[in-house]
C-alpha cells in the first residue's frame, strides 16, 4: 500500500509530501478486582499523509493532511490524494522546507514482546500486598508494539519500533463504612514492576491517610511543596513555552539568552531535551517530521538557550536544527529535600485534577490530599484549592538536585513553590 | 438532504455477516460495530492555517465482541478483506487464544457476565444536513475563516490572534450481530472563535463556540461570536483575583453544563456502579438536590454533537430522567454492566473510536428550565458571582466532590452587577450542596457541545451538556 500512496503522490505534482505509517499491535487487558472483565486485541494500521503546494510563485506554501486506509483501492487513494492536493491550494503559509534525509544514523527496528510485558503487569499487579483498609479497586493493562515508518519527498525513509505501554489503576481506601478512591495512570516502555510496586504502595498510604484527613485550613497564601507526579505539570510549563509555536505566535515572551524571569530568588531552573531516558514510552530517534532527536538544552540556569518545536514554526524563526523532543530533563536544583521541608509548607500529593496554563501561566487544582506541615505538626487534610501564577511564583521556586523519573520527564524530587493562595474549607 | 450510508460499509456487510457466522461455531455471541467516519477540519489565524480531512471522530475500521463461557474478548482490526472472511475468523480465534494461554498461565480469574440479549432488529437512518463535510465547498469555508479572524483583530485594542476553527464530521456506524442489522447515518459540526489578547506581557484569551446535529451549513453562524470572544479576552486582561471564600453564585447555561456533566453525569455512569467506584449507587430514591434540579441524558433529549439512534453495542438510544425535583432516579448504562446490574441498558455504551474499549458514557447531559428571569436572579443577590465561560472539570463519584474550572465571574452587589469581573475561577464543593442550594431557574436552556470527554484521562469522547441560568451557592477560589 505504501508503495502504491508513494507512486501517487510522485505523479501527483504536488510540491511535497509526507507520509507517517504507524502498525500497531495492542494487547488490552481489563479488571475488576483482579478478576478479567475483558481482554482485548488490536491490529491496526494508520497511513497519514500531508501534501504541499507552493501557490504565488512561491510566495506561499499551502498543506492539507488526511488518512488514507489500508485497506484504499488505488483508486480511492488517488482520489483521496487529488483532493488533498486541491485542498492544499486553499491556505496560504509562509513556505518553508521539510527535512531533509539525516545520514548520522540509521532508525532501527527490533522486536517486542508484547506478551511478555503484559504478563509482567498482570503478575506485579497479582502481587500487591492489600490490606482490609486499601487494595485495588480495578485496573487496565494496555501494551502495544508500535512500528513508525516515516518517508518524506525530501528522501527521508526512516523505521523504527518501540513498547509504548500504560496502566490505570483505581485504588480504594475504608474505615468506619467510608470509602474513597485514588486515580493512578502509569505511562512506561515497558512493565517498571519495582517502580509500580513502589508508587502504588505510596497510594496505598495516601487513601489510608485521606480517610483521616481534616479539612484544609484556608491558609491564604503558603508555600507549597510537589513530590509527585503533579511536578511534572510544573516544568511542562517550561517547555511549552519553549515552543517555536508559542514563540512565533507571540504567546511566549522567552527570548534565547535571555533569563526566564526578571529575577530568580530561588533556583535558576535548566531544562534539556534527550533522546533516551530508561524506559521512556517515548524513546525516539526521529521526531514526528524525521529530524533526529539530539540531545539539547533547552534552558540553562533561567536563560533561554534553544526552542524546540516542529519544521514550520521553527524555521520561521530561523532555527535549522530544531525538532519535537520527546524526553525532557530538569536540572539546576541546589536543595536537599530535607532544606524544602523547614518551615511551615502545604505538601500537596493528590489533586482532582492540577494543571497549568502555558499561556497565562495560572495554575490551579482542588485539594484531594495534602500534607499540612505547620513548623511543629504534621496532619492530613482535604478540600479546597490552590491557585496562582507560574510565571509569578517561579522566580522563587526551589527544588532539588535529586530527580524522580515519570515516564518522559526527570523533575526534581521535590519542588517547593513560595506564596500560593491556598483558599481551605476550614 | 438525508446523510447518505457509506458505501464502504454496505460493501463490507455481507463478508462481516459471513463472518459473524464463522465465529458464532466457537463463541456463544458474536457481533461486529464497523465504522466509516469522514470529516473536515479548517483552523486558520494570523499566523498559520491547516486543512485536514481528520477530526475527533473520523475513523475507519471494525471491531469484533466475542463472548465464551461468560468471558468477553474483542478484536480490533482495519484491514478487514471481506473476500476472506474466514481468514479473518481465524486470525481472530488465534490472537484471543494467546492471550487466553497467558491469563491461563498467571492463574488469572474470569469476571463472568451472562451472554448479552440478541433480539432482531433492524434499522437504516439517514439523517438530515443540507451539506456534507466531503463536499462543502472548503474555498469558501477558508475564505469565511480568514474573513472572522482579519474582523476580530479590529475589535480589540490589546489583539494578538484570533484562532478560527471549523470542524464537521459524517458518522456511518454499522452494528451487526446474528439478529441484528444497524446502520446509521448522520452529521455533526462544530466551530470556534479564540480571541487572544496580550498587554504587559499578560495573555489571555476568549472563547466561543457553537455546535449542532448538521452539516458545514452550520459556520455561516460563526462570525456572530467574533465579537463576543473579543470582549471575553479584554475583561480577562482587566479582570483581578477572586477573594477565596463561599458565595452565592449563578451560573450561566455554560456553567450550568458542566456542572451537570461533573456532577451527575460522571456519578451515574453504572459501569462505575460494577465496579463499587460510585457513592451514586446508594443513593437512588433518595434525595440530592432541591427541588428545582431536574437533569435528563441521553442521544434523544437533545439534537447536538452525539445525537445518534443506536450505540456503539447497538442498543437504541434513550433518554434517561436521572435527577427529578432532586431525587436521583436512575443512571445510564452500556449492555455488559446492565447485564452485571440485572437491568435494561440505556443506550450509552460508547467507544472512543472503533480501536477502544466500551465504557458507560454521557451524550447529552441537561438541567431542566425553570420560571426565573436572569434579572430577578441577579436582583436577589446580595453579594455574589455570574459565573461564566467553562474551561474544563472534573469529578469524584466515590466521594462527591466537584472541581470547575470557569473562565470568569461578574461580581454582584446589591442585587446589581458591580462592573467586576474576577478571573479565573475555580469551584469547588460537594455536589449534593451545590444541587441542594439551587433556589432559581431561568426559562431559558442552551445545549453546548464543542468539547470533549474524558474517562479518568483517556477515552475521549463527543459530548454535549447544558442548562438554563441556575442560582446556588458554592466555594470559589
Amino acid at each position: 500500500m505504501l508503495d502504491t500512496i508513494v507512486s501517487l503522490l510522485k505523479e501527483s505534482g504536488v510540491y511535497a509530501w509526507e507520509i507517517s505509517d504507524v502498525k500497531t499491535t495492542g494487547w488490552e487487558f481489563y479488571f475488576i478486582r483482579h478478576a478479567l472483565d475483558q481482554n482485548r486485541v488490536r491490529k491496526v494500521e494508520h497511513i497519514t499523509v500531508k501534501v504541499y503546494q507552493l501557490l504565488s510563485d512561491g510566495a506561499w506554501l499551502g498543506s492539507a493532511s488526511g488518512e488514507i486506509a489500508p485497506t484504499a483501492s488505488a483508486e480511492e487513494a488517488r482520489a483521496l490524494i487529488e483532493g488533498l492536493a486541491y485542498r492544499a491550494t486553499l491556505v496560504k503559509n509562509k513556505p518553508y522546507t521539510l527535512h531533509k534525509p539525516h545520514p548520522a544514523e540509521a532508525a532501527e527496528t527490533k522486536p517486542i514482546d508484547a506478551a511478555a510485558i503484559a504478563r509482567d503487569f498482570v503478575e506485579t499487579m497479582r502481587d500487591l500486598p492489600e490490606t482490609a483498609g486499601e487494595d485495588i479497586n480495578s485496573y487496565e493493562i494496555f501494551v502495544a508494539e508500535k512500528r513508525r515508518h516515516f518517508l518524506n519527498s525530501e528522501g527521508i525513509d526512516l523505521e523504527e519500533s518501540y513498547p509504548d505501554s500504560m496502566i490505570e489503576v483505581v485504588v480504594n481506601a475504608r474505615r468506619d463504612g467510608h470509602e474513597i478512591e485514588l486515580y493512578r495512570m502509569f505511562p512506561s516502555g515497558t512493565c517498571d514492576a519495582e517502580g509500580l510496586r513502589r508508587d502504588l504502595l505510596r497510594t496505598m498510604r495516601y487513601g489510608k491517610d485521606r480517610l483521616a484527613a481534616r479539612p484544609t485550613p484556608a491558609l491564604g497564601k503558603a508555600d507549597v511543596l510537589f513530590t509527585g507526579r503533579d511536578s511534572v505539570s510544573l516544568y511542562e510549563f517550561f517547555a511549552d513555552r519553549l515552543g517555536a509555536a508559542m514563540v512565533y505566535r507571540k504567546m511566549s515572551d522567552w527570548k534565547l539568552g535571555e533569563p526566564i524571569a526578571a529575577d530568580f530568588r530561588g533556583d535558576r531552573p535548566g531544562l534539556t531535551a534527550l533522546r533516551e531516558l530508561p524506559n521512556s514510552s517515548k524513546n525516539r530517534r526521529y521526531d514526528a517530521e524525521g529530524a533526529p532527536i539530539r540531545d539539547t538544552v533547552l534552558l540553562d540556569a533561567g536563560v533561554a538557550k534553544n526552542y524546540l518545536g516542529g519544521r514550520m514554526f521553527s524555521s520561521y524563526l530561523g532555527l535549522n536544527e530544531a525538532f519535537l523532543p520527546t524526553n525532557f530533563a530538569v536540572s539546576g536544583g541546589s536543595a536537599e529535600e530535607a532544606e524544602l521541608r523547614q518551615g511551615p509548607y502545604l505538601e500537596v500529593v493528590d489533586f482532582s485534577d492540577f494543571q497549568v496554563d502555558s499561556m497565562t501561566g495560572d495554575l490551579f487544582g482542588e485539594i484531594r490530599l495534602a500534607y499540612w506541615h505547620d513548623g511543629d505538626t504534621v496532619r492530613p487534610v482535604s478540600g479546597g484549592s490552590l491557585s496562582g501564577s507560574m510565571l509569578e511564583l517561579m522566580e522563587d521556586m526551589r527544588f532539588t538536585g535529586a530527580s524522580v523519573q515519570y515516564n518522559n520527564w526527570r523533575v526534581p524530587a521535590a519542588t517547593r513553590l513560595k506564596g500560593v493562595t491556598v483558599s481551605g474549607i476550614e | 438532504m438525508k446523510a447518505p450510508f457509506s458505501a464502504y460499509l454496505n460493501g463490507l456487510r455481507g463478508g462481516l455477516k459471513e463472518l459473524i457466522a464463522l465465529l458464532r461455531q466457537d463463541y456463544d455471541y458474536v457481533s461486529v460495530l464497523a465504522t466509516d467516519s469522514k470529516g473536515l477540519a479548517v483552523r486558520i489565524s494570523q499566523r498559520s492555517r491547516s486543512v485536514s480531512s481528520e477530526t475527533m471522530t473520523t475513523e475507519r475500521g471494525v471491531v469484533v465482541r466475542v463472548c465464551r463461557d461468560g468471558q468477553y474478548s474483542e478484536y480490533a482490526l482495519n484491514n478487514y478483506d471481506q473476500a476472506h472472511p474466514a481468514a479473518a475468523a481465524e486470525e481472530i480465534r488465534a490472537a484471543l487464544e494467546r492471550q487466553a494461554a497467558l491469563l491461563r498461565q498467571t492463574g488469572t480469574e474470569s469476571f463472568k457476565t451472562p451472554v448479552l440479549a440478541d433480539e432482531p432488529w433492524e434499522l437504516f437512518v439517514e439523517k438530515e444536513t443540507e451539506q456534507l463535510p466531503e463536499t462543502t465547498d472548503v474555498k469558501a469555508l477558508v475564505e469565511t475563516l480568514t474573513a472572522i479572524s482579519d474582523q476580530a483583530m479590529t475589535l480589540g485594542v490589546d489583539m494578538l490572534d484570533c484562532q478560527t476553527s471549523a470542524q464537521s464530521t459524517h458518522i456511518c456506524k454499522m452494528f451487526l450481530s446474528e439478529h441484528r442489522d444497524l446502520r446509521q447515518s448522520y452529521v455533526y459540526s462544530e466551530g470556534t472563535v479564540v480571541a487572544i489578547v496580550s498587554r504587559e506581557g499578560r495573555t489571555q484569551f476568549g472563547y466561543e463556540g457553537l455546535s449542532g446535529l448538521c452539516g458545514p451549513e452550520l459556520f455561516a453562524r460563526l462570525p456572530e461570536k467574533a465579537a463576543a470572544s473579543v470582549a471575553q479576552a479584554e475583561e480577562l486582561l482587566d479582570a483581578g483575583r477572586i477573594e477565596p471564600g463561599e458565595y452565592e453564585i449563578i451560573t450561566s447555561p455554560e456553567v450550568s453544563g458542566l456542572i451537570a456533566h461533573e456532577a451527575f453525569g460522571h456519578g451515574v455512569e453504572m459501569d462505575m456502579f460494577v465496579k463499587n467506584r460510585a457513592l451514586g449507587r446508594e443513593y437512588i430514591g433518595k434525595r440530592v438536590g432541591s427541588d428545582l434540579v431536574t437533569m435528563h441524558e441521553g442521544a434523544l433529549c437533545a439534537e447536538d454533537v452525539t445525537s445518534y439512534a443506536f450505540d456503539d453495542e447497538g442498543t437504541p438510544a434513550g433518554d434517561v430522567i436521572e435527577i427529578e425535583k432532586g431525587i436521583l432516579k436512575t443512571g445510564i448504562c452500556d449492555a455488559l454492566s446492565a447485564l452485571r446490574l440485572g437491568i435494561a441498558p440505556t443506550g450509552n455504551g460508547k467507544r472512543e473510536n472503533f480501536e477502544h474499549k466500551v465504557y458507560t458514557r454521557m451524550t447529552n447531559t441537561l438541567f431542566d428550565s425553570g420560571e426565573d428571569s436572569l434579572e430577578d436572579m441577579i436582583a436577589s443577590i446580595k453579594q455574589g458571582y455570574l459565573l461564566e465561560g467553562m474551561e474544563s472539570g472534573m469529578e469524584d463519584p466515590k466521594h462527591w466532590g466537584i472541581q470547575c474550572i470557569i473562565k470568569l465571574g461578574r461580581e454582584i452587589v446589591d442585587g446589581k452587577l458591580s462592573g467586576k469581573v474576577v478571573a479565573p475561577i475555580i469551584m469547588t464543593g460537594y455536589v449534593p450542596d451545590l444541587l441542594g442550594n439551587v433556589s432559581m431557574r431561568s426559562k431559558d436552556r442552551q445545549v453546548f457541545g464543542t468539547g470533549g470527554c474524558g474517562k479518568g484521562y483517556k477515552e475521549w469522547v463527543k459530548v454535549s451538556d447544558g442548562g438554563p441560568y441556575l442560582k446556588t451557592k458554592a466555594r470559589l477560589g
